[in-house]
């Protein structure tokens, strides 16, 4: 690719940095990024956790180890994602999670016609079979999943969950960047689309009597939401995502179905 | 020598002998407390009889001014009133603007203090000749603006231009719990200081100036005047100066902030037709400054009868979601008339919102009253008024009246330490649900502005943790200097590096090298005497709580996420807030802490 695939550019921000703005989202609980030692990273979140892989070039269980090595003591479950692929959708990580809260060890999706070990659900407890396995010089996902259950989600089982099938009626989720004409095809595609909404003074852009209808636009970041509802993201506005987190920083990433509302900083009285 | 900006005295008034004593106020005294909010709580530990009923007599009740007022500072013609409040029997104090505040302070006092109770309904009248009464028996029964206007125009006449009047309603005459006092439009809204007046038969008390005050630097105080007030125009004012506070009402809505029907939903259906958006371009026909001041926040609304109001997020909130009232006619209506009356929106709000849901319920004989009926609520604030058949019993507040209901209805009763709850949902805002519990005067957004932390995206505001009690520590204290300074917190936005900002303004006018440290220190021991002043007065550890219904009923978010506070979290939460305030574990202060104080 020529540039890590972590810092390549996308929309503003990098691909790591909107992979772990989706699993924040998704899943509400501690994101950890597994880089190979001493590997530059691109800018994170201060609540974002990295760990060094201890050993270099021993493929994907050894990332799995690592990962879910270092969350065994806060979560049961978590949600396994390479930073290659821009269009993962939280509906896609929360169908997926739900899998093995259902039972199984593993929740593997099996779309666009291959399995995705790296869009997967694992249950943290894997950690020591994975690190045996790596020892052992058995370093494919398969390996793993003789060891444990494993519940396979087809195409279909994907799609039970109608906000995913509305959603991301492609399974666009799993697809994932290896060659840099995937970069480009992927960049290339217009942001999602989401509604924005503005609200107070921020209303009154565009003219007197203010708009603060809904409006439909297509971003995949709060700046460009922003920009696209002609708003200038600075230090007096804030953004509210889906009606729920707040947040000032304009590389939150955004997913299809996503409202935005622009907010006054100055908030109170 | 007194600092410049002070008079260095106080003037206390004995309404039941017509007397008046002056009392020393010591520089070192004036700058542990600055004024306004924090020279108050000094003043009712020094002159209030521990215990005292609120509406006795005996209980004082101070207007408070501060080093800055008759300065050109934008926003700084505030005056604070202090009193133990008949609403909670702790410590309260309301802040208003007008230019009562300059009149008053012009008086040759840096406070006013009122003890006794006259034998009739009396005007107290303080001027360069001096403290005296006037029969009130004509202004009984008026609206604070009526009798406002009448004293003035009498005062007039009789002895020249220059009165400034703050007066009550037939509210605070009757002794409603949350009566507030009111001059020039503008309210001392909460904790029923209209009460503590009422009870001590004053209708009003009119000042007019006697003298003047220099800063003790008139180029540097200038100087500053004109860097604020150009900062004033700015970004940081925006929202206040387009839309008012209002603007908050649809923006809280959209993220599950805006309490509704008594805390049982934090979004409301009709939200838009209260808009702010909306209703300003259909309603609003002018906005008015305060005295002083270049922000110009008020905006004033008309009904459909042409009665022009004032609107704010705070009225509007109160008796229109909270009560399920969604036609804005109906909520001007009632805003107007908790003004003709003279009674705090925010306590009357919730206190009918408790009573409408226990009318719903069947626990209160009140069929007539529902939430969204404009008609009910219009009703109930008249009877309120009057102390009438159910207002004698929702006059006294959601506590009383719930302790006097019984059957569970206490649980769903929205106050702090008997004082009705704003309009800022804790569930969703766990910084402020923090702030609303801990804070001296009772539930409360002036005295502690954790939702700023909240909103601000800093942190997560359905996740309360260490970050949220730091926030709101910071603000706490952030409230408590310019409670006493007096400047406006609607001008918060502009300082970049607050405390050090402040100290320059404090500087510039009193001579003091006071730096940004120490009104850091200044702001504890000021929100630590308001907790001591509680202490004296029966404040319990379980009385930093929240009502058991915001602590056992989640919301659903629109996001699909829940939103909650349960009760180890919040019990956590207000653990290290006594931490961090060198409180012990039942939040009392040791001793070192009680020595800086300066009480005895």
């Amino acid at each position: 690719m020529g540039t890590p695939k972590a810092a390549l550019e996308w929309h503003g921000s990098t691909l790591l940095r909107r992979t772990v703005g989706i699993l924040a989202r998704a899943t509400g609980g501690p994101v950890v990024v597994v880089r190979a030692p001493g590997q530059d990273l691109p800018a994170l979140p201060p609540d974002v956790e990295v760990v060094d892989d201890p050993r270099e070039g021993k493929g994907p269980v050894q990332g799995l180890a690592a990962g879910l090595g270092a969350l065994m003591d806060r979560a049961d479950v978590a949600f396994v994602s390479s930073t290659d692929m821009p269009f993962l959708h939280p509906a896609f990580v929360r169908r997926v999670l739900r899998a093995v809260h259902e039972g199984a060890d593993v929740g593997l999706p099996v779309a666009r016609g291959y399995p995705q070990p790296l869009a997967a659900a694992y249950r943290t407890k894997l950690a020591p079979i994975a690190e045996r396995l790596v020892r052992a010089d058995r370093l494919r996902p398969a390996f793993l999943f003789e060891e444990c259950v494993v519940y396979r989600l087809d195409e279909a089982a994907l799609k039970d969950d109608p906000v995913l099938a509305a959603l991301d009626p492609g399974l666009d989720s799993v697809v994932n960047i290896n060659e840099p004409d995937d970069y480009r095809t992927a960049r290339s595609q217009p942001g999602p689309e989401i509604t924005v909404q503005r609200f107070g003074v921020l209303a009154a852009i565009g003219g007197p009597g203010g708009h603060r209808a809904p409006e439909t636009v297509r971003a995949a970041t709060v700046a460009e939401a922003a920009a696209a509802a002609g708003v200038d993201f600075g230090a007096h506005v804030t953004a509210a995502l889906n009606g729920d987190q707040i947040t000032r920083d304009g590389q939150t990433p955004l997913a299809a179905g996503d409202t935005v509302f622009f907010l006054s900083a100055d908030a109170g009285g | 020598m007194t600092a410049g900006g002070y008079f260095g005295r106080a003037l206390v008034v004995d309404a039941s002998a017509g007397t008046s004593d002056v009392l020393p106020l010591p520089d070192e005294l004036l700058r542990a407390y600055i004024g306004g909010a924090g020279l108050g709580a000094w003043l009712m530990h020094h002159l209030g009889p521990p215990g005292v009923d609120p509406l006795d007599a005996s209980a004082p009740l101070a207007y408070v001014f501060s080093p800055l007022v008759g300065t050109p500072l934008t926003t700084s013609a505030k005056f604070a009133v202090v009193a133990k409040s008949p609403l909670t029997h702790l410590l309260t104090d309301a802040l208003a603007s007008s230019h009562f505040a300059i009149a008053g302070k012009l008086t040759g006092y840096d406070a006013i203090v009122v003890r006794g109770a006259a034998a009739k309904p009396s005007v107290l009248l303080i001027d360069a000749d001096g403290v005296r009464f006037e029969d009130a028996a004509d202004l009984s029964g008026l609206t604070a603006a009526q009798a406002g206007t009448r004293l003035r125009q009498r005062l007039g006449e009789r002895l020249g231009r220059g009165w400034r009047v703050a007066a009550i309603g037939p509210a605070g005459e009757r002794g409603v719990r949350y009566a507030t006092i009111s001059h020039d439009g503008r309210h001392a809204g909460r904790g029923g200081l209209g009460a503590v007046l009422g009870a001590k038969r004053l209708k009003a008390i009119a000042v007019r100036a006697a003298g003047k005050v220099a800063p003790a630097d008139p180029d540097a105080v200038l100087a500053a005047a004109r860097d604020l007030r150009a900062r004033s125009f700015g970004p940081a004012t925006a929202k206040y100066r387009e839309l008012g506070t209002l603007a908050n009402l649809l923006a809280f809505n959209a993220i599950s902030t805006l309490p509704t029907r008594n805390f049982q939903a934090a979004t409301f259906d009709g939200a838009a037709k209260l808009a702010a958006e909306d209703l300003s371009a259909m309603r609003q026909v002018a906005r008015h400054s305060c005295a002083s001041c270049t922000i110009g926040c008020e905006h004033i609304y008309a009904g459909r009868d042409g009665r022009q109001t004032r609107v704010e997020y705070e009225n509007v909130f109160a008796l229109g979601p909270m009560c399920g009232v969604s036609d804005p006619d109906a909520v001007l209506a009632a805003s107007a008339r908790c003004d003709d009356l003279g009674l705090d929106t925010i306590s009357a709000g919730g206190t009918i919102a408790w009573a409408m849901e226990c009318a719903e319920r069947g626990l209160i004989d009140a069929p007539w009253l529902r939430f969204g009926d404009g008609d009910a609520l219009l009703k109930a604030l008249d009877q309120i008024g009057a102390r009438e058949g159910l207002g004698d019993l929702l006059a006294e507040g959601s506590r009383r009246a719930a302790q006097r209901v019984g059957q569970g209805s206490a649980a769903f009763a929205p106050h702090v330490k008997g004082m009705e709850m704003p309009g800022y949902e804790p569930r969703t805002l766990h910084a402020m649900a923090l702030g609303l519990a801990v804070n001296a005067r009772g539930a409360d957004h002036n005295r502690s502005g954790a939702y700023e932390a909240d909103l601000s995206g800093d942190l997560d505001r359905l996740d309360g943790g260490d970050a949220h009690v730091a926030a709101a520590v910071e603000t706490e204290d952030r409230a408590a200097v310019m409670d006493s300074l007096i400047l406006c917190k609607f001008l918060r936005g502009v300082f970049t590096d607050p405390f050090t900002e402040w100290a320059s303004l404090l500087s510039a006018v009193t001579g003091w090298d006071v730096d940004g440290a120490e009104l850091r220190r200044t702001a504890r021991r000021i929100v630590l005497a308001k907790r001591v002043f509680n202490i004296r007065e029966g404040w319990r550890p379980a009385d930093d709580w929240l009502p058991e219904r915001l602590l056992a009923e989640p919301l659903r978010l629109a996001s699909g996420r829940m939103a909650g506070l349960t009760p180890e979290r919040l019990r956590a939460m207000i653990d290290a807030y006594y931490t961090a305030r060198g409180l012990d574990d039942q939040g009392q202060p040791g001793p070192a802490r009680l020595a800086d104080l300066r009480l005895s």
